[in-house]
């Protein structure tokens, strides 16, 4: 057996995901990063998007909603603030709460940043999310 | 002497009430285990968080952010109440209640003007009828909060603050201590200390060189307000499981009480019915008698 990574996906309400695996995928700001076993120390942070796991010849698939990954001694933590694994993820709910976020931000002012905005911004970023990474896989 | 009957319905509506309050107590027993297995679970989140912001806190010397800022002035702080929604649970919401009006009482008192965050309807109600109108309230979740409503108010005070709309934020809550014991606390929300970024970086062990994606300035400053969801989600969950054990002890005082309500009347509901059975026995004799000197 190759050298392998623990990793563990944390949310604030419970741990969604842990496992040794043989590399993470995880999206950051500007791009992707791949993690390997024996990665340098990192701490990083992570936009919306799609986690990728592999273990031997499967991958497993995240929606996470950005958050926080750290690399440390082959243990790959990863902080979301919502991170759902792909085949769980319920696409119907996601489109309506897209819906609704959409219809409640065109309620607002243009260039108004009033309360409660970047809440929906942030809702409707994770909608969109869970919905790209279920319809790929 | 008291009517046999009278007594008899106290005994029946004291016996209806204590299958209530003994119901609750049960309720409140399964609810606890619950919402503490809720504290649990949002345990590995927070060691992680913590040990992250450690790290990049380590990198970023004399780490300036608005939300570590203390502000020059202390015109207007802000309180986050976290009572519940339902009542009958002893001292648990008058506890934050009487705690909060303290910190408004000390305040004023220091030249500050002091606004409140209602979380629970109990906190809702009690401050519009006292005419402090809250400047955001939260109901319908104390029981069983989620990470999203700790975001909604951590959001709210981090724009107030950051914004110099106020200069310090604090919140009071029950902590959980164990099931039979809940503390009131306050706790200093805003600015944040700078023990938390600073402190425990010596005890760490040797610390290998991290990288840091984009930077580690932009990590921390992503990192903080995220740390501040944590802390308010951390109180909510600790209020409560502190709700439900605060309710389990005060139903089982209630049931207690009950049940020695129900032996005493019990008993003057018995020494009634045998004096008015002696009473019955003493008119018979006595007209048995009255008979017979026919």
């Amino acid at each position: 057996m190759a050298r392998t990574l623990l990793v563990e996906i944390v949310t604030p309400e419970h741990i969604v995901y842990t496992n040794e695996v043989e590399m993470v995928v995880v999206p950051t700001l500007d791009g992707e990063i791949g993690i390997l076993p024996l990665h340098a120390p990192l701490v990083g942070a992570i936009r919306p998007g799609e986690v990728r796991v592999k273990i031997g010849e499967t991958t497993e698939w995240f929606a996470v909603s950005g958050g926080y990954v750290q690399v440390h001694e082959d243990k790959v933590i990863i902080l979301a603030d919502d991170a759902v694994i792909a085949s769980q993820i319920d696409v119907e709910r996601a489109r309506q709460a897209k819906v609704l976020a959409e219809m409640r931000l065109s309620e607002f002012a243009p260039g108004s940043r009033d309360e409660g905005y970047d809440d929906l911004e942030r809702g409707l970023k994770w909608a969109e999310v869970q919905i790209a990474v279920a319809s790929a896989h | 002497m008291p009517n046999l009957r009278d007594i008899k319905n106290r005994i029946t509506s004291t016996a209806s009430t204590r299958q209530i309050t003994r119901t609750m107590e049960m309720v409140a027993t399964a609810k606890i285990r619950k919402a503490q297995d809720r504290i649990e679970s949002a345990r590995p989140y927070a060691l992680s968080m913590m040990e992250v912001l450690r790290n990049v806190a380590r990198f970023v010397q004399g780490a300036s952010h608005p939300l570590l800022e203390e502000h020059d002035k202390r015109e207007r702080i802000v309180v986050v109440a976290i009572a519940s929604d339902r009542g009958l649970c002893g001292a648990f919401n008058s506890n934050i209640l009487r705690l909060t009006e303290g910190i408004i009482r000390d305040e004023r008192a220091a030249g500050a003007e002091v606004d409140v965050i209602a979380v629970g309807k109990k906190a809702i109600g009690y401050f519009r009828y006292r005419g402090v109108e809250p400047i955001a309230s939260y109901r319908d979740m104390t029981d069983k909060p989620a990470i999203t409503d700790a975001r909604s108010i951590a959001s709210r005070v981090i724009a107030g603050f950051t914004s110099g709309e106020f200069d310090a934020v604090k919140v009071v809550f029950n902590r959980f201590k164990n099931v039979a014991e809940q503390i009131p606390e306050i706790h200093d929300l805003l600015p944040l200390r700078h023990e938390v970024v600073e402190e425990s970086a010596d005890h760490l062990k040797v610390n290998p060189e991290y990288m840091f994606e984009p930077s580690a300035d932009a990590v921390l400053e992503r990192l903080l307000p995220t740390y501040i969801e944590t802390l308010i989600y951390r109180s909510l969950l600790e209020s409560a499981a502190s709700e439900q054990g605060a309710r389990r002890k005060a139903m089982k005082s209630a049931t207690d009480n009950a049940s020695e309500m129900i032996t005493t009347l019990t008993r003057s509901y018995n020494r009634a019915r045998q004096g008015a059975i002696t009473n019955e026995i003493a008119e018979i004799v006595g007209g048995a008698a009255a008979l017979e000197k026919h």
